[in-house]
């Protein structure tokens, strides 16, 4: 029987990705596990492996084309099949897909896997998720959602009854699960002595995503850039000693990163034109910080959301913030983790930058940049010159829905905030 | 034993001595002068003819073998030559005196026989009977090639020659032009037509086939005598002295019915030509000094054993004329030690290190062409000239090159086109014919008429079902059980088939070992049911010849375990002869053998894997009287080998399962198609064999204990074996386990879960599960529960392997882990 290969969705969001490389070609064998091709979003990078096992008989989407989600993209089946009841698009029109699915609908299902949680556990200390091609083949025909049937087969093996039992319980595959983190491809082949000047590449997917961001946020913004910095003391002291007690208290490696995104939380929510989204002359002003943290990754530039981190502590804050980022350098993050955010912090203050210009993340209206600390002199009450560790922040704004002095005054709250972290902590 | 023969333990002690009669050496002493009055000057010529014929031929094999060129014509031949070069004048002094009718089964080194028994045919055949077999023989292929590019003149008898070298060569050249279509080749060409029965690559391997032809002559009242050719070598063979030992036994003379008193027609001739590859038997790997010292061991009559000399034609004639003679008078078997020697290798590749240039010259200077030449030539009585001589060599060699030139010719003479016909052989591995009598124009010979035999009356009164009508198990002794499944289809047709013959050890008065032949003595002549010694060779590779002839035959093994005891005939000879002649052979045999129970590690052994390996052989096995009935019907109304398995462990079983129970008439079980035993849903068990008892019990057990509904499949057949109904049972449940006795590694259990894997992967829910015997030794009765599979084995394999039945714990290991553990350690 032939098996369509669709375009998976990789999270509510996404509405199409890219095939960036085809690993198989019609008329290859492929085993289960091979590698058929791989995929981008708008951020992130996957491949698709088959989970069946057979000839590659079709391929509806060349590299490079934008496949909409959940549309066929090959077809695997035994050589000489009829695959003509197989097109492009036979797979659940795309137009009345979940995607739109109201999100209540969602939290119920979300629940799911915690309350199954024991029976997932017996699940994944099997055979490493081995499923028998009957289980497999059910699970396929009705849409079952393997990763909640509970494998009761010998050695762990999913069985048909188990798959059978997952339909009973009403688990239909909803949102595939995240593939594994993609390898970072090799880098770009050194320039030889005796070879050409330079090596001609295209770019990455990700790269040309980013740079049509980046250029589409400097042309279409008025984007007004002001720095500031403030004494560090206080957060290095605070911090110094979260490092001697976290052990002992359970609490997380808070960086200084961490305190910033705490201070910007604290801050934010006072400053609704700059916690806001600004699209179609309309603003949207956000009722939470759910801040966007810039990490560098091997891929490119990845922003995931902290999502509704006015909520968290400080210690949740760098815990979320610590998951995230670690998500966004695999490659393995939910691109749903890479949208929705109302303001967003980058640092390069870690690599010894003293000020820089930011360039806003649209639809976003600012973006705060986290400079290195800097000795500076300041004279003190009594008169005296005292050098103190300066640590320099950057704003950038657009300026057509934020004047230079709201954005001032953020900027110099948020300074502070960091400066008295003491009591900024009690809000 | 007959119990018309009393075993006095009087006569058992008498004193007295053992008397021997000399067997003559080479006692042949007529002169040339005597010897013209019995030959005239062309026998003589074509006698020097026929010799130089055959040593051309083995020449120019040689010659390609050894120069990839013959007379200037290039050929390589990857194929084997085991030549005759120095046998000449034995293989044609024997071929002289033999008639059409007179059958030679060749010895492994069998070029020279053919041809010499191939050209004495078609110098005994009149014109038109030669032109016609030629004409009729695999559609005029061959005689349209020498017809159409060999220049004879006209004479019928010059084109047969011609016929007989190309069919010969061109099947040593495995060409579709040949005698085999090339499928037979160097060692197995053969031409019924001429009396020229298939030859043997398997030293000695001729022999109990020869045998089978002799009493298929004997039983079926056959003109004509058989031929065993073989070398000294093949003395050493078991299945060679089994057959003499079969052949010389008192019953043919004394118990035989019609035609009492006449023994075996057939005669052993042994081309001693005193090397069995590099061993030296005169001397070296025998003790006998002289060959024909065998006949003494075997009969008082000592098989008129006598030493000739095969170097000297018209000796050889006078031998074999005497011997044919005695044998159509009744008083075979006879004897022959030609002694002959082998101027060529054991085969090109030989170096001769075993004997020194000295003894091949010494052998070469008597070589008996050039001597027989010079006693043509030379004297005041000479009958030809050396230049006619000179002149009849070179025809022969221009003639040999015009031949090799037509069979190494692509476009005359292809090779099968395997690509073009992908099913050229395979059509070829079974005749699935379906003959119901091998001679209809004969009345069958009984003692009894049908309704007076005790069997038959016995059968009609058995009950066939397992329960009467209120329900209650029908006793043992009114049902009608398996045994009775396998007897009423056979003692049919002894009625019906005039060429049906049985036999085994202990098949006559006793009955059969297991009682399948009882009663039938009374109505079935003693040469058509009867005891054979304990010689498995001799047993199956006597109903290989016996079908080659044109009879059909049941034989029987008693214990499966035996079938290492006739490997041979049953692998190499039974299973091939019908795709190695090209479909010209049929082998209607039916070998009998009973999987033991109860005998320990020989006597308890289901080896259906081995012979269900051998392409050629059908393999059935029956566990029920309907199903034993039914296959042993077919089988008995094909013209293929089946190896049919019985077990002893369920003989007496009625019939459980088909509705109504046994019918009494005639009817047939397709061989290939299982038989759903018992339907189900949710686990396929798949059984071969005995157990599906077991299996039964397994499926009631999942069906009370744990609600799983088993569907119970019988194979009923091994080969050929139809896959639909399984597939779509596994369709069905998704599951799968297969049962047999036989031990698990290698068995048909393995191929057949292999197959199934393939053929229903993707609705298999759990791996195809092989519930078999472990790979021991079968221990003592007591200890069967631990070696042959039972139900609760199933049922864990299912739990373990495939479906964890809740509430069940395992009391046998089916893990992974121990399969691991077991297959390391071999066991």
């Amino acid at each position: 029987m032939a098996f369509a290969v669709i375009m998976p969705r990789q999270g509510q969001s996404v509405e199409s990705c890219i095939i960036t490389a085809w690993n198989k070609k019609v008329g290859d064998s492929v085993k289960v596990g091979d590698v058929l091709f791989s995929y981008e979003t708008d951020k992130s990078a996957f491949e698709e492996e088959a989970t069946v096992e057979g000839t590659l008989l079709a391929v509806f989407h060349e590299e490079g084309d934008d496949v909409p989600c959940l549309e066929n993209v090959c077809v695997i089946g035994e050589a000489g099949e009829d695959i003509s009841a197989f097109t492009a698009a036979s797979a659940a029109p795309a137009g009345d897909a979940p995607a739109a699915a109201p999100e209540k609908d969602e939290t119920p299902k979300a629940a799911e896997p915690a309350q199954s949680a024991p029976a997932a556990a017996v699940s994944s200390g099997s055979s490493e998720g081995a499923i028998s091609p009957r289980a497999r083949a059910l699970a396929a025909k009705t849409g079952a959602d393997i990763s909640r049937a509970v494998a009761t087969g010998p050695e762990g093996r999913i069985i048909e009854r188990d798959i059978q039992k997952a339909l009973d319980q009403g688990f239909l595959a909803g949102q595939a699960p995240v593939s594994a983190a993609a390898p970072a491809p090799a880098a770009a082949a050194c320039v030889c002595a005796d070879g050409p000047e330079y090596d001609e590449e295209a770019l990455p997917n990700i790269r040309k995503v980013i740079a049509k961001a980046m250029h589409g946020s400097i042309s279409s913004m008025a984007q007004l850039t002001m720095n500031s910095s403030f004494d560090a003391t206080a957060i290095l002291a605070y911090r110094a000693q979260v490092k001697a007690c976290a052990e002992k208290m359970g609490l997380e490696n808070i960086t200084l990163n961490d305190i910033v995104l705490y201070a910007v939380s604290r801050v934010l929510l006072r400053y609704r034109d700059i916690n806001a989204n600004f699209v179609d002359d309309k603003m949207r002003y956000f009722r939470h910080a759910n801040i966007g943290v810039a990490v560098d990754t091997d891929r490119g530039l990845l922003v995931p959301t902290l999502m509704h981190a006015d909520t968290l502590s400080l210690n949740e804050i760098s815990a979320e913030a610590k998951t995230l980022i670690a998500e966004a350098k695999s490659g393995s993050i939910n691109p749903d983790k890479l949208t929705g955010g109302s303001f967003t912090v980058t640092n390069l203050g870690s690599l010894g930058v003293e000020s820089f210009t930011p360039i806003n993340n649209p639809p976003q209206t600012a973006i705060l940049g986290v400079c290195s600390i800097t000795r500076r002199i300041k004279t003190g009450a009594d008169g005296k010159d005292v050098s103190y560790p300066a640590m320099g922040l950057s704003l950038t704004v657009d300026h057509r829905v934020i004047d230079g002095s709201p954005a001032a005054r953020f900027l110099k709250e948020v300074c502070d905030g960091l400066e008295h972290f003491d009591l900024l902590l009690a809000k | 034993m007959p119990k018309s023969q009393f075993v006095d333990p009087k006569k058992a002690f008498e004193k007295g001595f053992i008397h021997f009669e000399d067997i003559p050496v080479c006692q042949y002493d007529l002169s040339f002068a005597e010897e013209k009055k019995i030959y005239s000057r062309d026998d003589l010529l074509r006698i020097y003819r026929d010799m130089s014929i055959i040593h051309e031929f083995e020449t120019m094999l040689n010659e390609v073998k050894t120069k990839s060129s013959y007379n200037g014509v290039e050929y390589n031949n990857p194929g084997p030559a085991h030549l005759s070069i120095g046998q000449e004048a034995s293989a044609v002094g024997e071929a002289y005196s033999l008639g059409i009718e007179d059958l030679t089964f060749g010895s492994h080194r069998s070029h020279g026989e053919i041809l010499a028994k191939g050209l004495s045919s078609i110098h005994q055949l009149d014109e038109q009977e030669l032109y016609d077999i030629m004409k009729e023989f695999l559609g005029g292929s061959v005689l349209s090639v020498v017809e159409k590019h060999m220049n004879t003149g006209g004479s019928v008898k010059e084109l047969a020659i011609d016929f007989l070298l190309y069919g010969a060569l061109a099947e040593i050249f495995a060409r579709t032009t040949g005698f085999n279509k090339g499928l037979g080749g160097s060692m197995h060409a053969f031409f019924i037509p001429f009396g020229i029965m298939p030859n043997n690559a398997i030293v000695g391997g001729g022999v109990p086939a020869a045998l089978g032809a002799a009493i298929y002559k004997r039983v079926n009242h056959k003109k004509g005598i058989v031929v065993a050719n073989f070398g000294d070598g093949a003395c050493g063979r078991g299945p060679v002295l089994e057959s003499m030992n079969f052949s010389t036994m008192d019953q043919i003379k004394k118990l035989w019915g019609e035609g009492s008193g006449e023994g075996l027609p057939l005669l052993f001739n042994i081309f001693n030509n005193h090397y069995g590859m590099g061993g030296q038997t005169r001397g070296e790997t025998m003790g006998f000094d002289f060959a024909a010292r065998l006949g003494a061991g075997f009969n008082p009559e000592e098989m008129h054993a006598e030493r000739v000399n095969g170097y000297d034609p018209l000796a050889v004639i006078d031998a074999v004329k005497r011997k044919k003679e005695l044998l159509l008078a009744g008083k075979g078997p006879a004897l022959l030690d030609v002694v002959t020697y082998r101027i060529s290798g054991h085969s090109p590749s030989d170096s001769s290190t075993y004997r020194t240039p000295e003894e091949i010259q010494a052998w070469k200077d008597a070589d008996p062409i050039a001597a027989f030449g010079r006693k043509l030539t030379s004297g005041r009585g000479k009958v030809a000239t050396e230049d006619e001589l000179a002149a009849m060599r070179e025809q022969i060699t221009t003639r040999m090159t015009e031949i090799m030139k037509l069979a190494i010719n692509d476009e005359i003479s292809p090779r099968m086109d395997l690509e073009k016909d992908p099913e050229a052989i395979s059509s070829l591995m079974f005749s699935n014919l379906h003959v119901e009598s091998m001679d209809p124009d004969r009345e069958s010979e009984m003692l009894l008429p049908r309704e007076e035999c005790p069997r038959i009356k016995e059968l009609s009164t058995k009950i066939r079902t397992a329960w009467d009508e209120s329900g209650k198990p029908v006793s043992k002794m009114k049902a009608f059980n398996i045994r009775d499944g396998l007897a009423e289809p056979i003692i049919d047709k002894f009625y019906e088939d005039p060429t049906l013959i049985a036999y085994g050890e202990e098949n006559r008065d006793w009955g059969g070992a297991f009682g399948v032949y009882k009663k039938m003595t009374e109505a079935i002549p003693y040469h058509r049911l009867f005891n054979a010694p304990i010689s498995e060779s001799a047993i199956v590779g006597s109903a290989v010849g016996y079908a080659m002839c044109g009879g059909r035959v049941i034989v029987e093994l008693m214990y499966a375990d035996f079938i290492g005891c006739a490997g041979d005939e049953i692998f190499n000879q039974m299973a091939k002869w019908q795709a190695m002649s090209a479909g010209i052979l049929k082998m209607p045999i039916i070998l009998r053998v009973s999987v033991g129970s109860k005998y320990g590690a020989q006597h308890s052994q289901d080896w259906t894997a081995l012979t269900a390996h051998i392409p050629g052989l059908k393999v059935v096995f029956p566990a029920t009287p309907y199903d034993a009935k039914g296959l042993m019907q077919a089988a008995l109304n094909g013209t293929d080998p089946v190896i049919f398995f019985e077990s002893q462990r369920i003989y007496d079983k009625a019939e459980e399962f088909h509705e109504g129970g046994v019918p009494e008439g005639k009817y047939e079980i397709t061989i290939g198609e299982p038989d759903i035993k018992r339907p189900g849903k949710d686990v396929t068990i798949l059984s071969i064999g005995a157990v599906i008892y077991r299996a039964m019990e397994a499926a009631k057990i999942l069906e009370e204990k744990y609600g799983v509904s088993a569907e119970v499949i019988d194979a009923r057949s091994i080969v050929p074996f139809d896959y639909t109904k399984v597939v779509e049972s596994i369709k069905k449940t998704g599951r799968c386990v297969i049962v047999g006795d036989a031990v698990e590694r290698n068995s048909v259990m393995k191929d057949m879960a292999a197959t199934i894997g393939e053929l229903a992967f993707d609705y298999l829910d759990g791996p195809v599960t092989v519930v078999g015997s472990r790979n021991w030794i079968t221990p003592c009765y007591e200890l069967d529960h631990m070696f042959f599979p039972q139900a609760d084995w199933i049922i864990d394999a299912i739990h373990e392997r495939i479906l964890p039945l809740p509430g069940h714990v395992a009391t046998h290991n089916f893990t992974t882990v121990e399969k691991m553990k077991r297959a390391k350690g071999g066991v």
